[in-house]
């Protein structure tokens, strides 16, 4: 039990020895030019297949699988609920001086329905082996939600219909809204962090959901076309190649480790467990240009504090010592090639580095968008 | 936008708080160490509470107070062995449980721990297990408790939730916990890299035509809308950061003309600086909990 209380925010502590994780380590870290165990470039990101559109319960929903056999389906369910009065000051003597002179109702009404709220998404993340309340489920979902509806399209260029962003897509009219559900379903054990494949689907679903068409006009009582092939795409998508780059799209949280002095992205478990930071960082393009932005950066507790320390030759009565060496495992100076588990923080000079990885021209974050335009949706 | 305008003019409405301070200008804080005898380790912080509320509370206009003020008590059990029945851990066993009262916000918070509150309590937890040195308690546990008496709003209460709803008052919660925690954790005599403090900064928008700036320390009532905030905890002596937490959209922050930063980066070295300024009162109080402490140790009154 407590070994799991331990490993609350991270993955669980890896059962690696010591000396791997030593060896490991070294091998990440080599000065630009980092050795992975599986032989990837440090910005490459492990095969995925992913399928969208697969359970016809859903408004959408989505599969990904990666290579080790881990696999997450994430569902999108859309409810119509009322939407109970907002008790604003302002609006409340709004509301008093319309009912007296109607003088007002242009201006009033359009900014009333572009917003919306941000308890209308509602996420919940199902991980085997964890209890719904544990930490480690809610940390991941407050983390994917937190990007979700914060990314407001500043933008002009994006037409009014998601001028909101999610939430602002989410109102029908002052009364009615939209209420979303995403469940997310890991079927498998979490091999690793299962960030990266969670939000990965979860994208995936945003992309494929679509909402019944709305026939009703203005304030009326929301009344939908039966007609499932009429229905809208809840991020609206247009035919033209060079428009659709300047949509809004659902952001991507990456998980993005540094080791001594590189960056390495989509980690695996044993990379994870060596990280010196471990940070998630969500993305999206910005509304009205080409450029990416950040919407979130969380840091998330690298297990490489919890791991055993290694014991260095001086200090085991099995191994015959060295005066000098005994020396300076007294002083608790690293010896290289003996495991100390990590202490202290990040640089922030560090974290600037791996945030300009992610957002730059032709960096990681645009690829990993480009990619998931890729995937055949509906 | 003429709706803009109309908000503060409005008959009966109540006015808005404004920030009075610099834009670099901290709050006061009040911590205190040592005033839960039965604990390890205990520390009570406060920050001051916004001009606004003494206007408030000298000619009120509503009943409702326009603002609230931060106040948490934290407390320390351990280190203390493991139970029996626990696995063997090589490293101290960090937990953090972080509350709000019941009545701590103007909603009322149950008396289970929401997804908030775990999620507050994961965020201190990182914060911290950055800065104790684990190894050096082997199969024993350290149990953090914080109990907020008075949470920050999210937003001024005569708002109505929007487009900016974001519980932006958990991230000046976190800060504060994150300080008070560290000051229960050297009142508990365990030692560790260095006093870790927490700042925040945000980018916030007063109105419609005023340009986003950066300001520390934000009290979220004070702001017409808060773009991105931040907050970190941070070690000066080391210069490093063991907890971030950024979220929003700070990519149009209007920074001097000089400054080549981006919205990001300015906003966590504006939440560093921030982070500086609360560790100088932390340093105070951890001196205050020492003095006692020596007091006790040659012979003074018990506490």
């Amino acid at each position: 039990m407590s070994a799991q209380r331990q490993a609350s925010s991270a993955s669980q502590t890896p059962h690696i020895s010591p000396a791997e994780l030593s060896y490991l380590w070294s091998s990440l870290a080599l000065p630009n030019n980092p050795i992975r165990p599986d032989g990837r470039s440090p910005t490459q990101f492990r095969p995925l297949s992913a399928e969208t559109d697969i359970l016809p319960g859903t408004n959408g929903s989505a599969r990904v699988g990666f290579a080790d056999g881990t696999q997450a389906i994430v569902g999108v369910k859309a409810e119509v609920e009322k939407t109970v009065a907002a008790a604003d000051v302002s609006s409340l003597s709004q509301r008093a001086q319309e009912q007296f002179g109607e003088n007002q109702d242009g201006e009033g009404k359009s900014s009333a329905t572009t917003t919306g709220h941000g308890s209308w998404v509602q996420m919940s993340i199902e991980i085997p082996g964890y209890r719904d309340d544990d930490a480690l489920p809610v940390f991941l979902s407050e983390m994917m939600r937190e990007p979700l509806v914060e990314s407001v399209s500043s933008g002009g260029n994006a037409d009014g219909e998601m001028a909101g962003g999610l939430k602002g897509r989410l109102v029908i009219n002052r009364r009615w809204h939209w209420r979303l559900y995403i469940d997310v379903l890991l079927l498998s054990q979490p091999l690793s962090y299962p960030l990266p494949l969670l939000s990965l689907t979860t994208h995936l679903a945003l992309l494929s959901t679509k909402l019944p068409k709305l026939k009703s006009l203005g304030e009326e009582d929301p009344f939908f076309d039966d007609d499932w092939d009429a229905a809208e795409y809840l991020y609206p998508r247009s035919q033209s190649r060079l428009a659709s780059a300047l949509q809004l799209r659902p952001p991507v949280t990456l998980l993005v480790i540094s080791v001594g002095e590189n960056v390495i992205f989509d980690p695996s478990r044993d990379e994870i467990a060596v990280a010196d930071t471990l940070l998630a960082i969500s993305v999206a393009r910005d509304g009205g240009s080409d450029a990416l932005k950040v919407l979130s950066i969380r840091t998330v507790d690298p297990p490489s504090r919890l791991t055993q320390p290694g014991m260095p030759n001086a200090e085991n009565p099995a191994s015959l010592e060295s005066a000098a060496v005994a020396e300076q495992a007294v002083n608790g100076e690293e010896i290289p090639g003996v495991w100390r588990p990590r202490r202290g923080g990040v640089k922030r000079n560090t974290v600037a580095k791996m945030v300009k990885l992610v957002l730059q021209k032709g960096g990681v974050g645009e690829e990993v968008l480009e990619g998931l335009e890729g995937v055949e949706v509906g | 936008m003429e709706t803009v305008k109309t908000k503060d003019s409005a008959p009966g409405a109540a006015t808005r708080p404004q920030r009075q301070r610099q834009s670099n200008e901290l709050r006061k804080i009040f911590l205190k160490t040592g005033l839960i005898p039965s604990a390890s380790g205990s520390s009570y912080l406060e920050f001051e509470p916004s001009p606004a509320l003494a206007a408030a509370r000298s000619t009120p206009k509503s009943l409702i107070p326009p603002s609230s003020a931060l106040k948490l008590a934290c407390t320390v059990h351990g280190p203390k062995p493991l139970p029996r029945s626990a696995t063997f851990s090589p490293n101290l066993v960090l937990t953090t449980h972080v509350k709000y009262a019941p009545f701590a916000a103007r909603k009322r918070k149950g008396h289970i721990r929401d997804a908030s509150e775990r999620d507050l309590g994961v965020h201190l937890e990182t914060a911290l297990r950055g800065v104790i040195v684990a190894e050096r308690w082997p199969k024993s546990g350290l149990d953090i408790t914080i109990t907020i008496i008075e949470a920050e709003d999210d937003r001024w209460w005569g708002d109505a939730p929007d487009s900016h709803d974001a519980p932006w008052g958990m991230m000046n919660v976190l800060a504060g916990c994150i300080t008070a925690a560290s000051a229960a954790i050297a009142d508990a005599r365990i030692d560790c890299l260095d006093l870790v403090a927490g700042g925040v900064a945000a980018i916030v928008s007063d109105g419609d035509d005023a340009a986003p700036r950066l300001v520390l320390d934000c009290d979220p009532a004070e702001h017409w809308s808060i773009l991105s905030a931040c907050v970190v905890a941070y070690m000066p002596s080391r210069d490093e950061i063991t907890e971030l937490w950024l979220k929003g959209d700070g990519s149009k922050a209007v920074l001097s003309a000089d400054d080549k930063r981006l919205g990001n980066e300015a906003l966590l070295d504006g939440a560093v600086d921030a982070a500086r300024g609360a560790h100088t009162v932390l340093a105070e109080a951890v001196r205050e909990s020492a003095e006692r402490y020596a007091g006790l140790a040659l012979g003074g009154p018990a506490r």
